[in-house]
């Protein structure tokens, strides 16, 4: 008889909530209170917390757009207003929300942002630049760009740190200086850096309960719990969230509560890319009735997996190793770089499968994913499928695609097993 | 100059087999070069045959095992290019991963595939503020001449740079010229004999080039002809990176335009801006990769609008109608162009975009666009 697979809810994630929700409320009702407005892309943001502005973060606003149902409605004014279908869509997110606030075109309240004082561009990506150059165009707003490039080879990786240091002592930090009106606040950006070093230490042990078989919780869980390692870098909620989470994870373990009842999962799978945001559910129902769950991924470890390398004493430079350091982070974007990742999490999670989710918008992650999958099926003999769709836009994602790909990637798994 | 435009067409019609035989000829190693910013000279300075990657005009096939169907065209037909082997005369390649994200498709799947001799990664950076982006620049270019150096065991001197960089600013000074002349007699070439023109040059030996161009000015300064004054100029700009299908330009021709100048990557981007010979030569590669101007929409530039400066090219030539060509999958200038179409609103300019695809069904879509925008502008 078959196996009736369902997912096993955690308790703690539906705290998360109302920690994101007070995030966006403050950025809202910033001006209001006199403070200081950002925007951020790339890993730049923490320069613009540390002198005490509020902070929107890109791909932060793009899955909370996506999770609260938003995206396809401010998509529709991006649209409307002339920007093109086949540019990422959470450049179009944002010309959308901007266009709407100009034209006093109605969406969904909770995905207006105020106009910010400042930009803080990285481009990590070259399309994080063009969206700061057209909001810069459109809606005039000050730009302080920093261009991040992505580690290709890591004989590289000294001097992009040099190169990228430089930009965060001689541009960054005199331009946020000059537009809050105050010397640079090293102290507040080691207490950042404090705090965070703090949550991903409890995060990490949070991951262990990925490797344990059955695995006690799902990718998903992690990626709806991110906030606290990523733009609620800093608050001390966070703490409390992922202690929470930890104990809820021990008392599953001590139970044998398994992600998805009855007994666990069947398939324990890698996922590539950007998630889903505003499909995590859809997703969800693909691979729970299969018994297969997600476990570990590229961009879910881009959240400083390795919190020992965080140094607070020394916080702008700790942040250009973090990513052009021993960090790696910005290497793990190059088909090297994510090579050595997967190749570490398939042997720490025990994966059965890759499922590479490539973005027809946003192709950062998609770089020779067909290579990465041939490589890895050599080296372990574990297969991996390429699904194509979006994070936020519902024209991009096909379900008979998605469907058909998965059911390949469990043949493909079953018939190794065999 | 018919001499000329002839061998110009007989060389872009196989640009595989030219530089396959310019190799045996010369005895020298290929090194291609992705468009749009490196700095070939340096290939050039090394005594190495720098080529410009071009899109090939057959359909992808292997290619697609390798890179999604919505990547650009020259990224799915390069690659397509490169693994069923079509590339096996080029020693070595240069990717200036940071263009855009497309461009970082390539190092992974060649050296599994193709495994040049000599393969090197560039980041130039955006054109941000700060010293660091110049000395960024500089250090990018030392390591490339360092990198080609270690390749052929042979030192490049700053007197063989400026030797080559010599070469390379008289052919921007030539291509200049036969935009000069066309500007004044429009109807002296057909738009697709000028896109063959620059990118002959981006693949011959520029020696070579510059002696063909040479001889054509002079054809093209004798030569007389009618004006055709019924005929509408427009200017097109745009299609980054890759020749634009010849079909099109000759539809352009065809419903009663004419194109006296054009603001296309294959075409005056390619020779905008010489090198200064004052200073250290990598310095002024530097700063003139590091120049504003043309806009160029993978450089990270917002303090000039790119539709200001077409438009200035419209007004400059009499035209009456700008025509942005869009290569499909492009999102450095999809992300740019609704702020270009804005300009254009603005300014009252009449203007149409059409989308280029590698592979060409049909051209009636696009007929049907253009001859809407030809009426609207006055034609026939
Ligand atoms: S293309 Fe991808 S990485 Fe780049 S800005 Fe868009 S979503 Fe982000
Ligand atoms: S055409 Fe556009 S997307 Fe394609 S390689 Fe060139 S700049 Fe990149």
């Amino acid at each position: 008889m078959d196996v009736k697979y369902k997912v096993n809810r955690l308790q703690t994630t539906n705290e998360i909530r109302p920690l994101v929700d007070k995030h966006w409320a403050d950025l809202r009702t910033a001006k209001e209170r006199g403070e200081k407005v950002a925007w951020a892309s790339g890993p730049t943001f923490i320069f613009a917390y540390a002198m005490g502005m509020k902070c929107h973060f890109m791909a932060g606003y793009s899955a909370y757009c996506g999770g609260i149902g938003a995206g396809e409605e401010v998509l529709k004014v991006a649209e409307m207003t002339g920007d093109l279908p086949e540019t990422c869509s959470y450049h179009r997110l944002h010309m959308g929300m901007g266009e709407a606030v100009a034209r006093g075109i109605d969406i969904n309240p909770q995905a207006i942002l105020p106009m910010p004082d400042l930009m803080v561009a990285g481009r990590l990506c070259p399309e994080m630049s063009h969206y700061a150059e057209g909001l810069n165009r459109r809606f005039g707003i000050r730009i302080l760009p920093i261009d991040l490039p992505s580690v290709y080879d890591l004989k590289d990786q000294p001097r992009l740190r040099e190169f990228v240091y430089r930009q965060f002592k001689e541009v960054v930090i005199p331009t946020v200086e000059d537009v809050c009106g105050k010397p640079f606040d090293y102290d507040r950006m080691s207490e950042i850096l404090t705090v965070l070093k703090e949550v991903a230490t409890l995060r990490n042990q949070c991951w262990e309960f990925f490797k344990t078989k059955p695995a006690c919780w799902t990718l998903w869980d992690y990626g709806v719990s991110i906030a606290p390692v990523f733009y609620l870098m800093g608050n001390p909620a966070g703490v409390a969230y992922y202690k929470r989470l930890l104990k809820e994870l021990q008392e599953r373990k001590e139970k044998g509560i398994p992600a998805i009842a009855p007994d666990g999962e069947k398939y324990r799978l890698y996922w590539d890319g950007w998630l889903p945001w505003a499909f995590l559910g859809k997703f969800m129902r693909k691979f729970t009735p299969n018994g297969a769950v997600c476990l570990c991924g590229r961009y879910p470890w881009e959240f400083f997996p390795h919190p020992e390398l965080i140094d607070p004493e020394h916080p702008v430079e700790t942040w250009a190793d973090l990513y052009y350091g021993e960090g790696r982070l910005t290497y793990n974007f190059s088909p090297h770089g994510t090579v050595d990742l997967i190749s570490e999490l398939i042997e720490d999670y025990s994966i059965d499968g890759l499922v590479m989710f490539s973005s027809k918008t946003c192709r950062i992650m998609n770089l020779s994913q067909p290579e990465v999958i041939d490589v890895l099926d050599k080296k372990y003999g574990i297969p991996g499928v390429i699904v194509e769709g979006d994070m936020i836009d519902p024209a991009m994602i096909s379900d008979a695609q998605i469907e058909t790909r998965l059911e390949a990637l469990y043949e493909m798994i079953d018939s190794r097993r065999r | 100059m018919e001499k000329v435009l002839t061998e110009i067409a007989e060389v872009t019609a196989d640009p595989y087999g030219y530089v396959a035989g310019l190799k045996e000829r010369k005895e020298k190693k290929v090194i291609g070069c992705f468009p749009m910013h490196i700095p070939d000279e340096i290939i050039h300075a090394a005594d190495l045959i720098p080529v410009v990657i071009w899109r090939g005009n057959e359909p992808v096939t292997w290619g697609h095992a390798h890179v999604p169907p919505y990547d650009c065209g020259i990224t799915r037909s390069f690659v397509d290019d490169a693994v069923r082997g079509k590339l096996g005369f080029m020693d070595g390649m240069v990717f200036h991963v940071r263009q855009c994200l497309q461009a970082g498709e390539f190092p992974f799947i060649m050296e599994r595939h193709v495994k040049p001799s000599y393969q090197k990664v560039l980041y130039l950076p955006a054109l941000y503020p700060g010293d660091v982006m110049r000395d960024f620049t500089i250090t990018e270019l030392e390591g490339f001449k360092t990198s080609l150096e270690e390749f052929t065991g042979k030192k490049i001197s700053d007197d063989n740079l400026n030797k080559s960089i010599e070469i390379y600013n008289k052919n921007r000074s030539l291509l200049e010229r036969v935009y000069e002349i066309r500007r004044e007699k429009p109807e002296i070439l057909k738009a697709r004999e000028v896109m063959q023109i620059v990118w002959s040059s981006m693949f011959m030996l520029k020696e070579d080039h510059n002696k063909l161009l040479t001889e054509l000015i002079k054809g093209m300064e004798a030569k007389t002809v009618e004006p055709e004054k019924d005929k509408i100029r427009v200017i097109p700009v745009g299609c980054l990176c890759q020749t634009l299908q010849f079909d099109i330009l000759d539809l352009i021709e065809d419903l009663g335009m004419i194109i006296p100048d054009d603001d296309l990557y294959i075409g005056s981007r390619y020779f905008a801006n010489q090198v200064n010979l004052d200073g250290s030569p990598l310095g002024a590669l530097a700063d003139r990769y590091l120049t504003r101007t043309p806009v160029c929409p993978t450089k990270g530039v917002w303090q000039v609008h790119w539709g200001d400066e077409a438009i200035k090219k419209m007004r400059d030539n009499d035209a009456r109608g700008i025509i942005s060509i869009i290569v499909k999958y492009c999102p450095p200038h999809a992300c740019y162009y609704p702020d270009f179409k804005s300009k254009m609103e603005q300014e009252g300019i009449n203007a149409i975009m059409i989308e280029m695809e590698h592979e060409i069904i049909t051209l009636e879509a696009i007929k049907t666009r253009l001859q809407s925008f030809v009426e609207i502008i006055g034609g026939v």
